[in-house]
């Protein structure tokens, strides 16, 4: 039953991409400026949102995990799980706006990078969750996952920050396109095949994120399982 | 097809390529490592 459910999740995941895909190539309109290019936006706003929402995931995991470590171990372990696959799978998506970005940058603006609010930002929020990653990975004993959880708060004040950055800091980034005041806004031909994009890469993200959650659990019961058989020996 | 309509079709041939490359090699990645969680769950010993 658990692997139909999956196989067609699965499906629903590759359908909603294909179709995403057509919808972006073949029906989008040009845009009035940049023409074709424009396209790009398709797959990188998409996964700027989906990697807040999984950076969103992964605060809910530090904060959970940092609540009950003390009186409910287990859950605090499934916390701790699904703040590692939010990150990760944050990062991922994170990686991909940032190499998007440059490529569009480099188009429409003359240039790969430069040292904008909203470019900046975006790649502070890269590194700080790069970081966490890299402590989990080579920092060891019982204090690793405490220290994470913070770092994992500390990494999810900075999604505030890069969301409002082309609102509060006007300079080379596009001003905002939903929610950015008078003259903001997109055609509906073309807010229509975003919103497909949204919609497959985030069924995608959470197709990903899952997957990640159970290696995590399933190493977390290898690791408790290896702790239990090392006290045993001692005793 | 003028020059800079082959540009930008090649940028967004570009930026798809790199999106589908960086998705595909971490679900890759990903594959590996609960093949390999599985391993080490079947050949441990049980308690």
């Amino acid at each position: 039953m658990k692997k139909l459910a999956i196989g067609l999740y699965a499906a629903i995941v590759v359908a909603l991409m294909i179709w995403g895909y057509y919808q972006a190539i073949y029906v989008a309109p040009d845009d009035a400026m940049q023409g074709y290019l424009f396209r790009i936006i398709y797959y990188h706003v998409p996964s700027a949102a989906v990697a807040f929402i999984f950076f969103a995931v992964s605060l809910v995991g530090s904060i959970g995990y940092l609540s009950f470590r003390g009186n409910r171990p287990e859950l605090a372990q499934a916390y701790d799980a699904w703040a590692v696959a939010g990150a990760e799978v944050g990062v991922v998506f994170c990686t991909v706006v940032l190499l998007t970005g440059p490529l569009w940058g480099r188009r429409a603006w003359g240039i790969w990078w430069t040292w904008d609010a909203r470019l900046t930002t975006t790649l502070v929020l890269w590194l700080i969750y790069v970081s966490y990653l890299l402590l989990r990975r080579f920092a060891a004993g019982p204090q690793m996952q405490t220290l994470a959880a913070v770092l994992g708060i500390f990494g999810a004040l900075d999604v505030p920050i890069v969301y409002m950055s082309n609102r509060w800091w006007r300079t080379q980034h596009p001003a905002p396109v939903f929610g950015g005041g008078e003259g903001s806004g997109m055609a509906p031909s073309m807010k229509a095949v975003l919103g497909w994009n949204m919609l497959s890469w985030f069924a995608w993200g959470v197709f990903i994120l899952i997957l990640r959650f159970n290696v995590e659990r399933q190493h977390q019961k290898i690791a408790n399982q290896e702790a239990l058989e090392a006290l045993e020996s001692n005793v | 097809m003028d020059q800079r309509a082959i540009l930008d079709h090649q940028f967004v041939v570009a930026a798809y390529i790199i999106t589908w490359v960086v998705q595909l090699s971490y679900l890759a990645w990903l594959g590996v490592k609960w093949r390999s969680e599985r391993r080490n769950a079947r050949t441990r010993p049980k308690p």
